[in-house]
Parts: C-alpha cells; sequence; structure tokens
C-alpha cells in the first residue's frame, strides 16, 4: 500500500516540522501542567507516611496548615487507655521562620515523641533526630543552600542538618523534624501539644477507636491519616485545578487548532490530487483513511516530542526553582496520548468535509 | 466497426448548466458510440463542450438527459458507490496538466491507482513496473512525480490510466503542454493502447496532429457533433489531408490519397520505376 498520508506530510517538511512543534508545544504544556498538579498533590503526605493509623486533634481543627490544635497531657493520656490503642505518640508542629545565611525563610517544625514505642529505622532516619539536630528534605536544602553538618538557628535552639531527604509532596511549605525536646524549647510550651498520632492494635476497628475517642469529650476530634492528608491537600485542589482544567483546555485548543490547520492547508493544497482520486475511482474511505492517518502521524510525532520536553523542562525547571515538583504519571500520560489522538480525530472533521466537498470533475479543468 | 464489441454508446446526451434566460446548453443531444480497438478524436473550438462531454461519458458528471453506457451498463442510472466502483475498473484518465501525485514517486503513481482499486503488495508494484518500464520509464520509477519532463509526466499519465486494465480511456489535450516531439510519443502511444491493446481511446483536443493517428475526428460546437472524416497522409509529400476531399488512386489493391494530381502522377511515375527495377511496390496505402 502507498504510504499517501507520510508522503504527503514528509513532501513539505518544514511545515511537518513547526506543526509537530506546535502540537509538541500543546502537549507539553497539557503534560506539565498535569504533573505539576501530581507533584503539589502529594502535599500531606507525610500523615500517610507516619505509623499512626489515627489523628486526634482538637475540635474544629480544619487542617494542620491553617488552623492550631492545642491538646491536654491528660486527654493524650486518656487516648492512651482505650481499647485497641497501642501508643499514643504526641506531636508538636508549627510554622516557624528562620534566617540561614540571612535571608529569611519558612519552615514547617514538627516533633514526634514516641518515648518507648519501638520506630523502625526508616522511620527513625526520616522523622526522630537526635537532639541538637535536624532533618531536612531536598527542597529545603535547595531553598536555604543548607547540608547535612549545617548549623541553624531557630528561635534561639542551635541544631545541625542531621540528614537531606527525598524532595517532600509539601512544596508550598517544607516539613523540618526536630527532636521533642528541641521543639519544646523551640515554641516555649511545656506540657500542651498539637497533636495526638494514636497508632492502633493489630486488628483493632478504627471506627471503634475513633468512637471511643470522641466519646463525651466533645473537644477532641480524629482525623484518619489519609482524611489529615486531604485536608492539606483541598486547597491544592481547590485552587489548582480550576487553573489547571484551563491550561489543559487551552493546551488541547492550541493542539487542535495547529493539527486541524495544518491539516487542512494541506488538504486546500492538494484538493486537485485528491480529486484525481476519486475520479480514478477512490472511494470517500480511502480518502478518509489518508486525511485521519496525516492528522494521527503528526500528533503522534508532537506526541513523542512533547513528552520528550516535558520531561526535559521538568528537569531544568526544578534546578532553577526548587519547588517546581513534577510527578509524570502514566495515566496523565495515556489520557494526554488519548487527547492528542482526540485532537487527530477533530482536527480531521473540517478536512474531510473538505474533501467531500470535492468535484472529481476537477481533474479536467487546466 | 467490422463486428467489434461496442465499449461505449451515448444517446442523446444533454446538459444544461444554469437555469431560465442563463441556461446554458454544453452539451446537446449528442449520439456516439465507440468500439474497442477504435481512436475517436473529438475536437472543436474553445467552449464547444468537448471536456464537458467527456467528464459525463467518464461518469464524473452527470447529464441533464440522456443516457452512457459502458460496456453494457448504464453508467447514468448508477449511484454514487456504483459509478465509483465502475470508474475504479473500467474508465482510464489522461489529462492536460498531467494530475500525478507529486508526493509520490513515479512507481507510486501508478501503485496507487491499483490500491484503489483494492490490488496491493507485490503484485501492484510489479503491475506498476512492468506498465512503466513499457513506457520507457524504468530508469525513472524512484523519481519523484515533479521531478520528471512533461512527456515522462504524461507517459506516467498513461501507464496509471492502465493500470487496472479498462476497456475506455479518456484523454483530454493529451498533447497541449507538450512539445513536438514528445507530443508525437503521446500521439502514437494512444494509437497503440487503442490498437494493439484492443481499447476504446476517445481523445479530446486541439491538437490536429492528432488527427493522423484517428479512427474517426468528430467536430463539436455549440454541444453538437458532426463526423469530421478521416486524415490521410499523402505517400509523396507527406501532407496531412482530409481523405474525402483528397485525389484517391486505386494501386495493387491499395488506395493512396495526394493532396494534389501532381503528387499522384509523380507516385505512379514512381512505382512504374520500381516495378522496372524489380522492388516491391505500394507502401502507405489503404485496403
Amino acid at each position: 500500500m502507498v504510504p499517501v498520508a507520510r508522503r504527503n506530510l514528509f513532501a513539505e517538511k518544514g511545515r511537518f516540522a513547526i506543526s509537530v512543534a506546535g502540537v509538541a508545544l500543546a502537549v507539553l504544556l497539557i503534560l506539565t501542567v498535569l504533573a505539576l498538579y501530581r507533584g503539589w498533590s502529594r502535599a500531606g503526605e507525610v500523615f500517610e507516611q507516619l505509623p499512626g493509623e489515627l489523628w486526634a486533634v482538637q475540635q474544629g481543627t480544619s487542617d494542620p496548615f491553617h488552623s492550631v490544635s492545642l491538646i491536654e497531657p491528660p486527654d493524650i493520656e486518656r487516648v492512651s487507655g482505650i481499647d485497641g490503642v497501642q501508643a499514643v505518640v504526641p506531636v508538636l508542629s508549627r510554622q516557624m521562620n528562620f534566617a540561614p545565611g540571612g535571608d529569611e525563610q519558612s519552615v514547617r517544625l514538627m516533633a514526634l515523641d514516641f518515648g518507648g514505642f519501638p520506630a523502625s529505622p526508616d522511620i527513625q532516619e526520616r522523622f526522630l533526630p537526635p537532639q541538637g539536630q535536624v532533618v531536612i528534605d531536598e527542597t529545603l536544602s535547595r531553598k536555604t543552600g543548607l547540608d547535612e553538618g549545617d548549623s541553624l538557628n531557630i528561635s534561639g535552639v542551635e541544631l545541625t542538618v542531621a540528614h537531606v531527604g527525598p524532595r517532600g509532596g509539601d512544596v508550598l511549605s517544607q516539613f523540618a523534624f526536630v527532636n521533642f525536646e528541641d521543639a519544646r524549647a523551640i515554641f516555649g510550651v511545656a506540657g500542651i501539644v498539637n497533636y495526638g498520632m494514636v497508632v492502633l492494635d493489630e486488628g483493632a476497628q478504627a471506627g471503634a477507636v475513633e468512637a471511643a475517642i470522641v466519646d463525651g469529650h466533645p473537644d477532641l476530634q480524629v482525623y484518619t491519616g489519609k482524611e489529615f492528608a486531604e485536608s492539606v491537600r483541598k486547597e491544592i485542589d481547590e485552587s489548582f485545578i480550576p487553573v489547571i482544567a484551563i491550561l489543559v483546555a487551552i493546551g488541547f485548543v492550541v493542539g487542535a487548532a495547529v493539527v486541524g490547520l495544518t491539516i487542512y492547508t494541506a488538504t486546500i493544497e492538494r484538493t486537485r490530487e485528491f480529486g484525481v482520486m476519486k475520479a480514478v475511482g477512490g472511494s470517500p474511505g480511502f480518502l478518509y483513511r489518508i486525511v485521519l492517518s496525516q492528522s494521527v502521524m503528526l500528533t503522534s510525532a508532537g506526541f513523542v516530542v512533547g513528552v520528550g520536553g516535558a520531561l526535559l523542562v521538568a528537569r531544568l525547571a526544578a534546578r532553577a526553582v526548587p519547588e517546581f515538583a513534577t510527578d509524570f504519571q502514566a495515566r496523565d500520560l495515556g489520557a494526554v496520548l488519548a487527547a492528542t489522538l482526540a485532537m487527530a480525530v477533530l482536527a480531521s472533521f473540517v478536512p474531510v468535509r473538505r474533501i467531500n466537498s470535492i468535484d472529481p470533475a476537477i481533474v479536467f479543468r487546466a | 466497426m467490422d463486428g467489434k464489441q461496442e465499449i461505449l454508446r451515448a444517446t442523446g446526451v444533454t446538459k444544461v448548466f444554469g437555469e431560465g434566460e442563463r441556461a446554458v446548453r454544453a452539451v446537446d443531444g449528442v449520439d456516439l458510440a465507440v468500439h474497442a480497438g477504435e481512436l475517436v478524436l473529438i475536437m472543436g473550438p474553445s467552449g464547444s463542450g468537448k471536456t464537458t462531454l467527456l467528464t459525463i461519458i467518464g461518469g464524473l458528471l452527470r447529464p441533464t438527459s440522456g443516457s452512457v453506457f459502458i460496456d453494457g451498463t448504464e453508467i447514468t442510472a448508477l449511484g454514487e458507490k456504483d459509478l465509483t466502483a465502475l470508474r475504479r475498473r473500467a474508465v482510464g484518465f489522461i489529462f492536460q496538466s498531467f494530475n500525478l501525485w507529486e508526493s509520490l514517486s513515479v512507481v507510486e503513481n501508478v501503485e496507487l491507482a491499483l490500491n484503489i482499486a483494492g490490488r496491493h503488495g507485490r503484485f501492484a508494484r510489479d503491475r506498476a513496473r512492468e506498465l512503466l518500464t513499457a513506457r520507457g520509464l524504468g530508469h525513472r520509477l524512484r523519481f519523484r512525480a515533479r521531478d520528471l519532463s512533461g512527456g515522462e509526466k504524461q507517459r506516467v499519465s498513461i501507464a496509471r490510466a492502465l493500470a487496472n486494465d479498462p476497456e475506455l480511456i479518456l484523454a483530454d489535450e493529451p498533447t497541449a503542454n507538450l512539445d513536438s516531439k514528445h507530443g508525437r510519443e503521446v500521439m502514437h502511444l494512444l494509437r497503440d493502447i487503442a490498437r494493439s491493446d484492443g481499447r476504446a481511446v476517445i481523445v479530446v483536443s486541439h491538437d490536429q496532429r492528432l488527427r493522423e493517428v484517428a479512427d474517426r475526428t468528430l467536430w463539436l460546437e455549440d454541444g453538437r457533433i458532426a463526423d469530421m472524416g478521416r486524415v490521410v497522409r499523402d505517400p509523396v509529400c507527406g501532407m496531412s489531408i482530409e481523405a474525402d476531399s483528397a485525389v484517391a488512386l486505386e494501386h495493387n489493391g491499395l488506395v493512396y490519397h495526394f493532396c494534389s494530381r501532381g503528387c499522384s502522377w509523380e507516385f505512379q511515375a514512381e512505382q512504374a520505376k520500381r516495378v522496372a527495377a524489380g522492388h516491391a511496390v505500394g507502401q502507405g496505402g489503404d485496403r
């Protein structure tokens, strides 16, 4: 079978390259925005990574970032005594400013008092530094220039960076983990804690424990780890998704327009040639397949270049802007591929109509 | 026509463009029959309806009235789908401006016509090569169509027209964009297509030279058709002349046509000399 579609596209290499670039830019825009959203949607994941199934907070606490939760020690002790509770880990957490190298930065300090409750080596390394030390993540490290062994001072407490962890999901405000005693000194609190991280006995029903915690104690509220994490993401979803939807729509329209105009122009230019195909017996289906193949080839090439471009842009942008946290997921690649194929079909619609209207008798006009 | 199969019959074909006072009768009651092995030339002034008639015969335009049969099938009664299928297998087109697919190679231009008719793969490729090689284009198979000379393009166009082995070939001004040498080449190719391959060939042209290879020449004016007779070549001076008005001479069972009595006397004198010298005589005449 003669590859008419490919020949037609490659007959004008310059235009083909420009059109592929147009589609690639659309794919790059859509994919980068989606990856950025996925990256930012990892916010709050720390609450899912810690071993507590439930989080006891002060009644009315909306999320860890926008409201303050204060819990008295007796409440922690009472929760510890509930059936099905293995341990309650007191947690201190607060947004704090500090000025490494003179530039003021903000960080969400967090400290967990595991007491005698055993923690895995991984949990120890990531969340439980010894006194006088702090664990930061890669984003904060790059923002502040702090690295392992560097010192910083927060509210008069000297800390040394014990470990720089991988990039966290919280790009707007990074978590830094300090020892519980250091946190008490930094926050200036004695007995009060912010949250109680509840670790359940094996086989215990989370719902039953949650009901027992709040029963008769209207000053307490309980989140699961997932709910607490989602309370952080809610803000990102509410502010980010409408913006993403518009950017994705713009990318889609731009891509479809580029493909559509290219294929339409190629069809108009080859009106006579399509007329000859009709004259010599080319069925409408045969001609549609040529146009659709051209569209699919163009968008496929644009997709491949666009994916490569998006990965490159994400890498370069993350070097320049530490908060540029992207997460390219297979489902998004699949969705964008489906969108580009939809672009191809949509973009073929007008040229196909044009082909329909070509009078094969045109071939006899000089 | 010597019992040869009738390939085309057009009866009372009329085409009117527009309505009322603005109506134009491009073709007016044309009757035409063309047989296998026959090359019919249609001439006439510009705007006389030649191309419109060709377009109707080729099934690309429906007449206002009248009917067209190709190999016994009334194409004017066919639906669009059947008409397209019939064009695919029964009609080959040759155009003034060649109308090649410029982005394709020479061999692909012919192969695509086969693909359109549902013939693919090695068969299509081999058939395309064979048709092109037979027309002296074996060394140009991989060339882009746009890189060929006019004469070569028209030969590709002819090969493409023959790809699906059609019984009827329609050529619209096939020599108009060619120089004298290539025009003559195309003329002889068309004659061969009719005589050797036994196809019916209809040529619309202003080119008087084509009368030399045509079996019949028709004159179309104001949409109406008339027989122009046959053009023959004077064997003495080489001039093309109308057979009906030429000086005719029968010699050794053949009829010779001359532009003047002078040429016929010269011919007779030459034949007498040849007989005296014991050479063969009588070439270029009609039985």
